[in-house]
């Protein structure tokens, strides 16, 4: 039996008795996934000034903004009052969060494996209104939720995983 | 249900209803309402009830105290769910195998009504009263089935019991799109923007193939489309759908 066989059952046992199966091989370089860690307590939510958008995540659109998703970070907010010229006015730090949707004032994102509530009247200084905790509890799994390939292994010490991002690995250990 | 919740009802299907109208009258309407996503939304508002999906389940939150949501409920749809979209008194899930619609009682718990299944792919769903568009992505889709094929597919939803597919193109490697009356959008990523012509809502005729812009989701605004890539947020004038203008162009990237 290939020593690989073995590194994939004793994972499995590891990890999460089930989830993993045994690869073909492992190769020496290829493309999956790699954890994002929290950047120190991933429950603080906080308007801060404008920032370069990096990696574009969704869009949302009330009231002549545009809320605009920075993947697992949070939201930049751009003043659209003249389509023309779209500024940037602030960004909304969340992080783990994908999605928003906005009623009234209040605008509801997902932070990590939270449902938080934000009063967004003052953009400049956003306000966190209520917190479900656990509202998403999948998205606080160790594992990337709906993949099957190879993964980064994750590392505890490095802090609380706030998503998951593409990346080359080379000689990969986790796969699913 | 309360007379706030029906009029938010009400206004929903007047913006999902209706095309050309005065751009004033989206944000005046708005202010107190909700705000509008893009195709590859997870989170959507109907009322008193917010709705997210993450991977397999779709959970409904108790809005009616805006300030302090509660989860009434939690239902499994099946593997690999990406997109909501709302239409009146339902929600139309895209996942990969298929485009499920549930449907929203007074209580605002969501039940099963029926399924268009597909083959595995990735593909985001917008839809009108009587018409779903979904599109089905194969390149850059992890979880593409051998087989599956890149298209926009046409469903006839009058009967949202048994929802049939009535038509089906070939397209490059759509990603989000967007409705807007008789106008259809479709992103196809680095290849670019479609533009389609409803008049025969089961035969969509395409008016403009705008290759030149890096397009994964848009969202109309009656008249002004945001189109979101992984390059620029871009903003299209398509009053007159055939001579689309670039509004403004930021650019993404350190």
């Amino acid at each position: 039996m290939k020593i690989t066989h073995w590194a994939g059952l004793l994972l499995a046992v590891t990890f999460l008795a089930g989830c993993y199966t045994e690869p073909v091989e492992i190769p020496e370089e290829t493309v999956g996934l790699a954890p994002v860690y929290s950047d120190g307590d991933w429950k603080i939510i906080e308007s801060q000034p404008p920032q370069p958008i990096i990696e574009l995540n969704k869009i949302y659109y009330k009231d002549s903004l545009i809320f605009v998703g920075e993947a697992q970070k949070g939201i930049h907010v751009i003043d659209n009052r003249n389509p023309a010229e779209p500024e940037r006015i602030a960004f909304i730090s969340i992080q783990g969060n994908s999605d928003i949707s906005i009623k009234g004032n209040l605008l509801y994102a997902n932070n990590l494996t939270d449902l938080v509530v934000l009063n967004i009247s003052d953009i400049n200084n956003v306000e966190l209104v209520s917190r479900v905790e656990g509202a998403f509890p999948q998205s606080g799994a160790t594992l990337p939720q709906g993949y099957f390939g190879f993964f980064e292994c994750p590392d505890p010490a490095l802090g609380t995983i706030v998503g998951w991002t593409e990346k080359t690995l080379q000689s990969p250990e986790c796969w699913r | 249900m309360t007379k706030i919740s029906t009029f938010l009802l009400a206004l929903l299907v007047f913006f999902v209803l209706s095309c050309a109208e005065d751009s004033a009258d989206i944000s005046a309407a708005a202010s107190s309402g909700t705000g509008v996503g893009g195709s590859l939304a997870r989170f959507t508002i109907l009322g008193d009830y917010l709705y997210t999906v993450d991977n397999t389940t779709l959970a409904t939150f108790d809005i009616s105290a805006p300030e302090a949501p509660e989860k009434i409920d939690e239902t499994v749809v099946t593997q690999g769910v990406e997109t909501i979209f709302p239409l009146k008194d339902h929600l139309l899930l895209g996942t990969q195998n298929g485009m499920y619609i549930y449907r929203v009682s007074d209580n605002g718990l969501p039940a099963y009504v029926s399924e268009y299944q597909h083959v595995v792919s990735c593909d985001p769903v917008v839809a009108n009263q009587d018409y779903a568009y979904v599109t089905l992505r194969v390149s850059e889709c992890r979880e593409a089935a051998a087989g599956a094929a890149n298209t926009l597919d046409v469903i006839d939803i009058s009967n949202i019991e048994s929802p049939n597919l009535v038509n089906s193109l070939s397209l490059d490697g759509p990603y989000g799109l967007g409705l807007d009356g008789n106008v259809l959008f479709v992103c196809e990523g680095s290849n670019g923007l479609r533009v389609f012509n409803l008049d025969d809502p089961e035969s969509p005729q395409e008016i403009r193939y705008l290759n030149d812009i890096n397009a994964i989701d848009v969202i109309p605004l009656r008249g002004t489309l945001l189109v979101v890539g992984p390059d620029a947020l871009i903003q299209l004038d398509y009053t007159d759908i055939n001579n689309i203008q670039v509004i403004s162009e930021m650019s993404i990237g350190a």
